[in-house]
């Protein structure tokens, strides 16, 4: 090159310069070449609302925030804080404390905690009521630490059709954790459960503005003395090997491994034995169930009043894609890694399967690190995508008790327990 | 040769600009001011070594309700124990679930709103909530 230029007139190269190559790389550089066709546009907002149909994305349609102790997460509603997380951060088995969704029911939620003052009472129908402070439960019991999924009742309710009223997350609603504190059945011996006790009650710093004994007053949820997830509980001081963020529980929330988070009581209080069924609102109105296959029902025969309801429990097997997430187009005969996790309330993920034809055929995607049965479960499997189109890659699972996600969705008044198998299209360009 | 140099510092540049031109095709430089995208990032807490732990203020952010008859009374009746915000968060819904919803209130939470206040509330939110009438 620079020899040509030797040999040239330089005052020719220069006019040859100026006159066509620098007009080349203006028209190539900054537009007016064969790709005008395609005017890069400025990002248009995603709507406010969705809807009457399912929430066509990921997450749910609302504006960034930021909130103390938190990375921008997406806003449901700031009164009370309900927060969700962006799909991006389930690229790892652990979700940051920093992503964590936030959900709260009533508007008075703790902006400080003054731990010199804040005690957690164990009370009620018990031998010896205690009250322990947060040095207490670091030191006075054994340190247990487990990793769970902390996920909402109502995650991906704004995929539901009908579309139901309630918090309209997308499927940013859950995370997983590494949680470490004291076992419930410990805090509970040291108390001494009364003979004849039926159930446990929870209560945290939030409070309400309505009037007393109604919902919007105090938030409480109650798990029977019975039942075996008692033994599995923690009263967690520790979120990831750091104190919990405030608009996630801190000082201390419950954690009810493979149960839904409306158990998860935040900012914890007061643990309550209790000689008879609870019976406000949060247990007896809210998060029930249709006692039906798969906890499903129709809007007809919610109508007809014939159907019986059970207090929400566990998570059915779920499983997503999160990456690639459909954000960017990929050229064909790229090599993808398609991945995400999986996870369920009923023990463990035995097997992930991915397709790349919407479902039709299915093969094995590989499991990541085994975290413990309630832990988010990675997943990933190779894909590279043959030529041009557009493509649909559905992810299932099955989980230890052989639940495998059904494709189909679930429809109940509450907006619960959404599992169907999630789908994503990716859209392969040309490669040259 | 003095005289050459600021010329050939040109014409290599812009051949540097012509082959980067010719050889990838590709566009660059497009920028427009636009709304959305900013958000400021929060200044680090400054703490204190007492027992006090604090997460600060939490922030309100107005919702959008659609201006109309009624939107006063909803502000009025329906702020005490939840933002506004429950209602624009909600996909549209049948004027008759609106109905429902606002019964709800009123029995299972406790909301006191006089039957009038609860009918214009109603009026509006099938005014401006509803499949057929939800604009924005
Ligand atoms: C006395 C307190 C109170 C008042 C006043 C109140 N609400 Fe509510 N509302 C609640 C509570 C508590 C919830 C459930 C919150 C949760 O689950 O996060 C709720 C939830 C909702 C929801 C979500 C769907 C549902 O049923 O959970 C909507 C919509 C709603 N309210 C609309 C309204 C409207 C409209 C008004 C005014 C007519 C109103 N609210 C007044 C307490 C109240």
């Amino acid at each position: 090159m620079a020899s040509l230029i030797g040999k040239t007139n330089r005052r020719k190269w220069l006019q040859i310069l100026g006159g066509s190559a620098a007009a080349i790389a203006f028209q190539r550089v900054f537009g007016g070449s064969g790709l005008a066709a395609q005017e890069p546009s400025a990002p248009k907002p995603i709507p406010d609302f969705t809807g009457p149909g399912p929430n066509p994305y990921w997450n749910s349609p609302g504006q960034w925030v930021t909130y103390p102790q938190k990375s921008p997460l997406i806003l449901l509603t700031d009164r009370p804080v309900q927060l969700e997380t962006p799909r991006r951060a389930f690229l790892s088995a652990f979700t940051p404390n920093e992503a964590f969704f936030v959900r709260w029911h009533l508007p008075l939620i703790p902006n400080t905690v003054d731990l010199k003052t804040w005690r957690l009472h164990v009370e009620g129908n018990v031998e010896r009521p205690i009250e322990l402070s947060f040095p207490d439960l670091m030191t006075r019991f054994k340190a247990v630490s487990l990793a769970s999924v902390n996920q909402c009742s109502g995650n991906s309710r704004s995929l539901f059709q009908p579309r139901v009223a309630g918090g309209q997350w997308g499927s940013g609603a859950m995370g997983n954790a590494l949680w470490t504190g004291v076992r419930l059945r410990e805090i509970l011996d040291g108390a001494g459960v009364k003979a004849g006790s039926l159930q446990v009650q929870f209560e945290g710093l939030e409070k309400g503005m309505g009037p007393r004994g109604y919902g919007s007053n105090r938030f409480l949820k109650s798990l029977d003395l019975n039942n075996p997830v008692l033994d599995e509980c923690i009263v967690a001081y520790s979120m990831n090997h750091e104190p919990l963020p405030l608009l996630n529980g801190f000082p201390v929330r419950l954690v009810v491994p493979g149960f839904f988070a409306t158990y998860w009581t935040k900012g914890l209080t007061s643990i309550r034995v209790l000689d008879q069924t609870d019976d406000n609102f949060w247990m007896k109105a809210a998060y029930r169930i249709p006692d039906t296959p798969r906890n499903s029902t129709t809007p007809e025969e919610m109508k007809s009043g014939k159907v019986p309801t059970i207090p929400i429990a566990r998570m059915p097997v779920r499983s997503f894609l999160i990456s690639p997430d459909g954000s960017s187009k990929v050229p064909a005969g790229f090599p993808l890694r398609l991945q995400g996790v999986a996870f369920s309330g009923y023990g463990g993920i035995r097997k992930v399967e991915v397709s790349a034809d919407g479902g039709v055929s299915w093969r094995d995607a590989q499991l990541g690190e085994d975290f413990g049965p309630y832990s988010f479960r990675m997943w990933s499997a190779d894909w590279t995508p043959p030529r041009a189109g557009k493509y649909t890659v559905a992810v299932r699972a099955t989980d230890a008790k052989g639940n495998v996600q059904p494709d189909a969705g679930v429809w109940n008044p509450g907006g619960y327990e959404w599992n169907k198998i999630e789908r994503q299209e990716i859209v392969v360009g040309d490669a040259s | 040769m003095r005289r050459f140099k600021w010329p050939g510092i040109t014409i290599l540049s812009l051949f540097l600009l012509a082959a980067i031109a010719l050889r990838a095709d590709f566009r660059a430089g497009y920028y427009a001011p636009t709304e959305p995208g900013a958000m400021r990032q929060a200044l680090p807490d400054v703490f204190s070594t007492d027992a006090n732990y604090s997460a600060g203020q939490f922030p309100l952010l107005e919702p959008a309700l659609a201006t109309g008859d009624g939107k006063e009374t909803l502000e009025a009746d329906c702020s005490l124990c939840h933002t506004p915000r429950f209602v624009t968060m909600q996909p549209p819904l049948p004027a008759e679930t609106w109905a429902a919803e606002v019964e709800k209130m009123r029995k299972v939470m406790g909301a006191s709103i006089p039957d009038d206040d609860a009918k214009k509330i109603v009026e509006y939110l099938s005014a401006h909530y509803t499949p057929e009438t939800r604009k924005r």
